[in-house]
């Protein structure tokens, strides 16, 4: 019989850490090749070109870019099998020994710096045009024209900041079911015990990650396109842009929750449903009533901001008034969003403080 | 007590992913009635072994047999089955939070309802009942309505046992019931333990560290030392020499009453 013979446990161990240091070898290479890429890449733009050459138009080819690769890649790799590159430190390989370490230690300052310096060249950063005397007095003539609001208009930033409001809840209601079906979908320690189930995880953060990285102020233009401008597309921009960052707090909730009492009722001999039932929604109830009303707070600005673009309410009433340069009446307008933000924030943040 | 196995254990490996090789080759059997208790320092195996005889892991190599069936492998509804007849206490409770007293003993008997009924918590009048005898069992009856993470710990780690109780199990496993409860807390608990070990015929298998408790309540003690069986015997045969062997030279006895 099988369980009699002898459970050959070293052999298994070493091959369970074999395994799990050749997956991280692996993931090791391409990091290193990024980082030694990125290096490359950023060195010859931002350095050799700007501050060597003064170059004001940067030349570009892909043949260029392509030799560079070429060379990190080659570079990389020698690097990472010596095992003493950042990747290998961050993966957990790296030799132990105190060159490693002080290479690692270079090499990250080396990339801090390296990215500093290209954030700084990118951003065009300026002190003289902030002090610049055309600069002051249009700042001048703006603030003045904000300080002294225009408040003919406030019956129609009313009705048009209650739309905003309304829009921003009803995005939030609608979005609530369907984020928690895809959240327990996304949550890996309900989804990692079977192969099938692991892959529809993998899928769905990945759709997920995909819609939430578009801001809904692109939702906003895309929608406005399909169904018209108005209330209705930014409620739609809203609300899917909803679903996909609430779906991702939530299902981190689920992740983060206590695993004693699904192991209690696991060891009753429930079954799956039973146990999400029974052990986890009780957990999480109260972080994603917090979560959704927190969302409709920030649903309020992100409102204001896709009526910019034609998502209806405050914001596009503030872009009508900013193209005619009426900066009294625009005056106005933010100050009432100030206001409605300014409440909104202070009443979530009670609610959330009662529930809990 | 009778003469039947109720768990046999051979061989029994089990090898975590982290690589982490907890049990090496442990053999034991369990006979019907008995109250074993299993010592050993933290991490020499004892809650991987519990865990492994009710499956909530599964070995890497070795057989468990529960009443003559061997488990070792099972899988969905069969394993649910089996989980169904044993019962398990936790060192820290594991209650679910937010939920009456009443609906933590009712979720012991979850595999007895179906799906639906347990969504929307309609639970048979004849169970409901059941979850009030078993509180009574335990000497709680009144706190029945009251938020289970309002409770002391001694009174959840009773309501814990009302919920293994619920189960009706033929097997009750205890992971280190009293570590995280005051020592005269402790006493209360285990005697609750003893009672339901005597009265209703229940065989316990518990992880103990207090050597007193362990003499008090054992009928059998198992000792564990990094993943192996070193101790097997009757509770009086633990002398100074056993204790330094199981714990190591520098440990002392403290005693619990």
């Amino acid at each position: 019989m099988s369980y009699r013979k002898e459970f050959k446990a070293t052999e298994v161990i070493k091959q369970k850490k074999e395994i799990e240091q050749q997956k991280n070898l692996i993931k090791a290479y391409f990091l290193d090749i990024f980082f030694v890429f990125y290096s490359v890449i950023v060195f010859q733009r931002a350095i050799y070109y700007k501050i060597f050459l003064e170059m004001d138009e940067l030349p570009f080819s892909w043949g260029d870019i392509l030799i560079l690769f070429s060379i990190s890649t080659i570079v990389s790799v020698i690097w990472t099998s010596t095992r003493t590159s950042l990747a290998c430190k961050i993966f957990g390989i790296a030799k132990d020994n105190k060159i490693t370490k002080y290479i690692v230690e270079i090499y990250s300052w080396v990339l801090f710096n390296l990215t500093f310096i290209a954030g700084w060249i990118v951003t065009k950063i300026s002190i003289v045009d902030v002090f610049s005397p055309e600069g002051m007095k249009g700042a001048n003539r703006i603030f003045t024209a904000l300080f002294t609001p225009e408040f003919s208009i406030f019956d129609e930033a009313l009705f048009a900041i209650i739309e905003t409001i309304y829009l921003a809840l009803l995005a939030t209601v609608i979005s609530l079911p369907i984020t928690i079906i895809l959240s327990f979908l996304s949550a890996r320690n309900l989804m990692k015990d079977n192969k099938f189930t692991f892959f529809i995880y993998y899928i769905l953060r990945i759709v997920l990650n995909f819609v939430r990285s578009i801001e809904p102020i692109i939702w906003a233009i895309i929608f406005s396109v399909w169904v018209g401008i108005g209330p209705f597309a930014g409620m739609l921009s809203l609300m899917i842009h909803t679903i996909a960052s609430n779906a991702k707090l939530y299902s981190e909730a689920i992740e983060g929750i206590n695993e004693g009492p699904v192991e209690a009722i696991k060891a009753t001999g429930a079954n799956k449903i039973q146990i999400v039932w029974y052990a986890i929604v009780p957990q999480i109830i109260l972080p994603f009533l917090s979560f959704t009303i927190y969302r409709w707070d920030i649903n309020v600005r992100m409102a204001t901001i896709i009526g910019l673009v034609g998502g209806g309410g405050i914001g596009t009433m503030l872009i009508q008034y900013q193209g005619l340069a009426k900066w009294n009446e625009v005056g106005l307008i933010v100050i009432m969003i100030a206001l409605v933000v300014w409440i909104m924030d202070y009443v979530s943040a009670k609610i959330r403080e009662a529930i809990y | 007590m009778s003469n039947r196995t109720i768990v046999s254990v051979e061989n029994l490996h089990k090898v975590y992913d982290n690589g982490t090789h907890a049990l090496k080759g442990v053999s034991f059997e369990v006979k019907e009635g008995e109250f074993l208790v299993v010592i050993g320092l933290s991490g020499s195996g004892k809650s991987t072994l519990l865990r492994c005889i009710n499956r909530l892991h599964e070995p890497s190599h070795g057989k468990i047999e529960f009443l003559g069936k061997d488990i070792t492998h099972l899988r969905g509804r069969e394993l649910r089955n089996i989980q169904k007849q044993i019962g398990m206490v936790f060192q820290h409770f594991n209650l679910i939070p937010r939920k009456t007293v009443l609906e933590n003993v009712l979720a012991g008997k979850l595999a007895s309802v179906s799906t639906w009924n347990s969504l929307i918590g309609n639970f048979p009048k004849t169970i409901v009942d059941d979850a009030y005898r078993c509180l009574e069992i335990v000497g709680i009856p009144e706190k029945a309505g009251v938020r289970a993470d309002a409770l002391s710990g001694g009174q959840q780690q009773r309501v814990a046992i009302a919920r293994s109780l619920i189960q009706h199990p033929k097997l009750l496993l205890a992971d280190e019931p009293v570590a995280s409860l005051d020592p005269a807390t402790s006493n209360s608990v285990m005697q609750y333990f003893e009672r339901i070990n005597k009265e209703f015929g229940t065989t316990i298998i518990c992880n103990l560290h207090f050597l007193s408790l362990v003499r008090r309540y054992a009928t059998r003690v198992i000792a564990l030392k990094a993943g192996q069986i070193v101790f097997e015997g009757l509770p009086t045969e633990i002398d100074e020499k056993w204790f330094k062997e199981i714990y190591g030279e520098e440990a002392m006895e403290v005693e619990i009453r």
